[in-house]
């Protein structure tokens, strides 16, 4: 059997190293592990992977360090995919970056680019949840295995999802109901809306996920299998126990390690998360009252300025338009690389169903219900995408015995993530705006460097620090927090040399995009001397002069 | 001078032993009310001990009462010390862990040493007691107590065994670079003379704002705006080690075991002495994992100093809802009662009295658990004189060390040539004194903090089936009906429980009979009724609310014989047969 499994994985290993392009599918955990292995194994100047931890799953996370040299000590973009379970997409993006890059390596520019910055890609934080959309009961999960009293009734994963039709996923049961709070869209009767009770409008059915009410207590799968959501069990504006956020923040072995690793990671100058909350098509918007409080709930001016900048650039390169308004949830990962680690976080989902075009020949009309589910059955018949919904079928419901009961409804993961042919596009464009955000990655130069003459072995010693990338050193809230290096500037005289005015050492706040600050010292005595100046998110630099 | 101190070594535990052959006798010995007089492990109460003697207690205590006392660890340390937790029950009364429980620590700041005293003092008095102390007897045969000395292990034997000063270290010992200049505790305290204390330093100067009190020429005291003085004060003794122009800014440290806490955890910028997220440091993660492991935990000790409080939540303002009225009735019929026990103390509230603390031990244990907890600040100069709001508290400091410690608690002032400073004077309180308890006081206090812990776990839930009766409703169908008594001030859960559905609902089962339907009684007199359709034979109640109680209701065929079972986690078990 073992032998078996073996040659199994290295088939699949074959296939995929040959056949990368061609996948017809997301790649599951093993997938993930085979392909992170490959570019080890093809890269290994260049590329170390890493497991920080098993989740309670006991799945690895992988953890790539992409640059050459020290790579701990030149300023790092950090990229996560698979933040929420569901969204396999990030992973792809994430580990596809990856892949891009280094294949591109032996690129002048490329090799540039890994001699002065470092890449950190987390292809999955979230590999036990992600694997329940190649399981034989599909469904949208963002849960580790963890096993939890969701509805903290003291039974645990008593009630979960029932694939009932046997179809291999999880989709919705309508039960013809007075009480029912939907209704049919009339625009698209196969897909069910909210009645609005203010317009007059009558609910008919009630709507549920696929499965029974194992425990009778009136709700509906709300404690099957799992767990901990990633993404919702970080520190900043935790939501305390919800399901999914665990028993306090941080609990979870992935989050934990994550965190762990990070904050050992000085040089780490911006994260970028694929995942739900979206800040790269439309930014986050400067608001003076919410830095003004104790608990800042907001982005200071300066780091929203910046993300404009970033957003911009995003919307120029990649031409992804319409997002969708996106708000962040509360204990997750983006909002926490902000508010806690102090860095630069941008994150965008990667993709959304696109607004449908109206099909005249068809003789179709603008959706005017908003809708998710109507406008992507629509794009879904425009693109040729087929079997993403199940139609409406009678059903014979135990708990709803004599009543009119149908399942079917649109397929867990579409709105989330593209058909697989859609994949490839999408690593590419992000791929660039990626390439194009390091290339604003902040870097620390000396110049201007000045020794006047007082007399009687006197110097007036004067040098300006520069940051020739377009970023700030640091953020305005990393500026406040402990676990962001400020600027330290050393100056290093030799034996027979004393320093007469200015320190020794320093450390100096930030110094924003294209900016710089001059410093000076009154040296005593001659011999060479040296400058030493930069901190891990900004490079450093070091001169060298003779009084 | 090595070899002295091996000969002196040598010759301790021949002494040791000389004094248990020549111990009084029992009969040689009236017991004196309230405290053990023959005790099985001997200890002395006036005096401080370091990780390796608490270990040694833990572990003589448990060895002497094993029916009472398990001593086992909640994990290791930073530097891989065990984090110890003696269990304290009346062990053949049932499973300590269905019982009510107490849990206490002590030492979370490292130089607030005094709180694993008080905790050891708790777990030795409770054990030595058992045997002729009748409310010890009922109180471990109800309650467990869970006891741990220091939860602060590393940077206490630093405090102790390291040059030191009242405030250093109140961190653990994991590094950090404080000035986030890239170097890691570089410039920490330095022991100028080499005396073991880290005290003051002043320099002569005629432009200083300072001069030596008249009363009490070791004091400085800063002179009118309209006077000169003689002194410049310098700081705690040290040097610029690492040439930033600062003294002293990073040594060890500096983060907060006390900032690291799962609730409303807020990031250093917000809230100074935050590590890197909630649950970072090692041993607040064991402790909170020990406290999930034990879902029967209903109160909460932590003890700190100083200023001699008995401090509930919230921490913050930001967090002023987390505490609601019912809630808030509780904690203050307890801290009413803890400041007629412990004179001198005052029961206060963090965010207001003291000061905004966001990620607090008892923040977690209340707002993440339901834990009824407090922290008591232990020494207040009150207990210098027995005398309130001194107005001069400095200069009474000075006297009582001159008058009641004999000088014993400060290095006199001497003079020394400091490298960047050149001539200045070393001296100041030693660190054993301001914070922390004379010897002659250390048990009194104790004591009196004990029996406000006791009082506190006497009032966790109590619970009993108080009356079972039936009814017969024809056609072979009976009524019965059971009346659950909590005999105690606490409910079953707190209100902040109940909000979050933390810990989940007590359970009342009928077995025997054949359950036809099952419902909770709103009352009983007007007969209005909620029925639990499912699983009827176990009725679930969210709470059995302090003295109080809750009434349940069966319909049943063929009663016969039964029993009434009450299962809560924080209540305990209970049953009674018809």
């Amino acid at each position: 059997m073992n032998n078996i499994s073996k040659t199994i994985v290295l088939i699949m290993g074959i296939f995929l190293f040959c056949g990368e392009t061609n996948a017809q599918d997301y790649s599951n955990y093993a997938q993930i592990s085979q392909r992170i292995n490959a570019l080890s194994k093809s890269y290994p100047a260049l590329v170390r992977a890493k497991s920080l931890t098993k989740t309670f799953g006991g799945k690895d996370i992988w953890m790539l360090t992409i640059g050459s040299g020290q790579t701990d000590q030149k300023p790092a973009i950090a990229v996560f995919g698979g933040v929420e379970g569901s969204h396999l997409l990030g992973t792809e993006l994430a580990l596809g970056f990856a892949e891009k890059l280094l294949n591109a390596s032996s690129q002048d520019s490329i090799k540039a680019l890994l001699a002065n910055n470092t890449f950190y890609v987390f292809p999955n934080m979230s590999p036990d949840a992600t694997e329940q959309y190649f399981s034989q009961s599909r469904y949208a999960r963002s849960s580790n295995a963890r096993p939890t009293d969701d509805d903290r009734d003291g039974k645990i994963n008593e009630d979960p999802f029932e694939d009932l039709n046997k179809d291999g996923k999880i989709s919705w049961v309508r039960v013809e109901d007075a009480t029912g709070k939907y209704k049919s869209n009339p625009e698209d009767p196969r897909s069910m809306i909210l009645a609005d009770p203010n317009k007059g409008e009558t609910g008919k059915y009630l709507l549920l996920s696929e499965g029974l009410d194992n425990d009778k207590d009136g709700n509906f799968n709300e404690d099957g299998e799992g767990g901990v959501h990633f993404n919702k069990n970080m520190s900043y504006a935790y939501p305390n126990f919800i399901p999914g956020s665990g028993e306090h923040m941080v609990s979870e072995n992935e989050n934990r390690a994550l965190l762990d690793k990070l904050f050992e990671l000085f040089n780490i100058h911006s994260v970028i998360t694929f995942g739900p909350y979206n800040n790269l098509s439309a930014p986050v918007i400067f608001n003076a009252p919410a830095v003004a409080k104790r608990v800042i709930s907001g982005y200071y001016e300066a780091d929203a300025k910046t993300n404009a900048q970033v957003s911009e650039l995003y919307n120029k390169i990649t031409g992804l338009k319409d997002a969708p308004k996106s708000s962040p949830t509360g204990g997750d990962f983006a909002q926490w690389a902000y508010y806690h680690y102090g860095r630069n976080s941008f994150s965008t989902p990667g993709w959304w169903v696109p607004k449908a075009k109206v099909d005249t020949a068809r003789k179709e009309k603008d959706l005017k219900i908003e809708d998710q589910v109507s406008n992507y059955l629509r794009w879904a018949k425009s693109e040729k995408i087929e079997g993403s919904f199940v139609e409406w079928q009678k059903i014979d419901h135990p708990d709803f015995p004599g009543k009119n009961v149908e399942l079917g409804g649109i397929d867990p993961f579409v709105l989330l993530n593209p058909p697989y042919k859609l994949v490839e596009g999408l690593v590419k464009k992000h791929y660039e705006f990626i390439l194009e955000l390091s290339k604003k990655l902040p870097s620390v130069d000396l110049i201007n460097i000045k020794k006047e003459k007082l007399g009687d072995g006197l110097t007036r010693v004067t040098a300006t620090i520069i940051n020739n990338g377009s970023m700030a050193t640091q953020t305005k809230v990393g500026e406040r927090s402990y676990w962001v290096k400020k600027i330290s500037v050393k100056l290093i005289p030799s034996a027979n040399q004393s320093i007469i005015s200015g320190r020794k050492n320093q450390v100096i706040d930030a110094i924003e995009g294209k900016g710089n600050i001059t410093l000076t010292w009154l040296i005593k005595g001659s011999g060479k001397l040296s400058i030493d100046a930069g901190s891990p998110t900004s490079g450093s630099k070091s001169i060298e002069l003779a009084l | 001078m090595k070899k002295f101190i091996k000969n002196i070594s040598l010759t301790l535990p021949m002494l040791v032993i000389g004094t248990a052959l020549f111990a009084q006798q029992p009969e040689q010995i009236m017991k004196a009310s309230g405290s053990p007089a023959n005790p099985k492990v001997p200890m002395s109460w006036n005096r401080y001990y370091d990780y390796a003697a608490i270990t040694e207690v833990c572990k003589k205590l448990a060895k002497a009462y094993p029916d009472l006392v398990k001593v086992e660890s909640m994990g290791k340390s930073f530097m891989g010390k065990e984090m110890w937790v003696m269990t304290i029950s009346d062990f053949k009364t049932g499973d300590p862990s269905k019982k009510p429980a107490m849990y206490i620590d002590g030492n979370i700041h490292s130089n607030e040493i005094q709180g694993s005293e008080f905790a050891l003092y708790t777990a030795w008095y409770l054990a030595e007691s058992f045997a002729d102390t009748r409310h010890i007897q009922e109180l471990l045969a109800d309650k467990t107590f869970y006891i741990a000395p220091t939860i602060n292990p590393d940077a206490r034997d630093n405090f102790i065994h390291a040059a030191n000063n009242a405030n250093s270290p109140r961190s653990g010992m994991i590094p950090v670079d404080n000035d986030r200049d890239g170097a890691i505790n570089e410039d920490g305290y330095d022991d100028l003379d080499g005396d073991g204390h880290i005290v003051f330093m002043r320099r002569k100067n005629p432009n200083g704002r300072f001069k030596a009190d008249q009363d009490d020429p070791r004091r400085m005291i800063s002179v009118g705006v309209d006077q000169q003085g003689e002194y410049e004060l310098l700081g705690y003794e040290g040097i610029d080690n690492d040439g930033d122009g600062d003294v002293n800014e990073d040594g060890e440290g500096f983060y907060d075991p006390n900032r690291d806490w799962a609730w409303n955890w807020q990031p250093n910028y917000v809230q100074s002495g935050a590590y890197k997220y909630p649950f970072s440091l090692p041993e607040n993660r064991s402790i909170a994992d020990f406290v999930m492991k034990h879902p029967n935990i209903a109160g909460g000790q932590s003890y700190h100093n100083n200023g001699g409080m008995i401090l509930r939540g919230p921490g913050a303002l930001e967090d002023l809802d987390t505490y609601n009225s019912q809630d808030v009735q509780v904690y203050d019929a307890l801290g009413k009662k803890g400041e007629e026990l412990i004179p001198g103390y005052k029961y206060l509230v963090v965010y207001k009295d003291l000061y905004s603390v966001f990620g607090g031990e008892l923040d977690w244990f209340y707002g993440g658990r339901g834990i009824y907890t407090f922290s008591n600040e232990l020494w207040t100069n009150f207990l210098m004189y027995n005398k309130a709001g001194d107005a001069n508290s400095q200069a009474s400091q000075y006297n009582f060390d001159r008058d009641l410690l004999f000088n014993d608690a400060f290095v006199n002032w001497k003079a020394f040539k400091h490298p960047q400073y050149g001539d200045i004077e070393i001296g100041g309180f030693k660190k054993s004194f301001g914070r922390l308890h004379p010897g002659f006081l250390l048990e009194s206090d104790a004591h009196r903090n004990m029996s406000f812990t006791l009082y506190h776990a006497y009032h966790t839930p109590k619970l009993s089936v108080e009356e079972i009766s039936e009814k017969d409703l024809g056609g072979g169908l009976k009524e019965i009906t059971a009346v659950i008594a909590n005999k105690r001030l606490m409910p079953t859960h707190s209100s902040q429980d109940l909000k979050y559905k933390i810990e989940v609902p007590d359970m009342i089962s009928l077995t025997g009979p054949k359950v036809i339907a099952g419902m909770i009684v709103n009352n009983r007199d007007l007969n209005i009724t909620t029925e639990q359709k499912n699983d009827a034979q176990n009725i679930r109640v969210p709470n059995i609310p302090g003295n109080s109680t809750v009434t349940v209701r069966w319909i049943v065929q063929n009663a016969g014989k039964y029993s009434v079972k009450v299962d809560s986690k924080k209540g305990g078990i209970v049953s009674r047969s018809n």
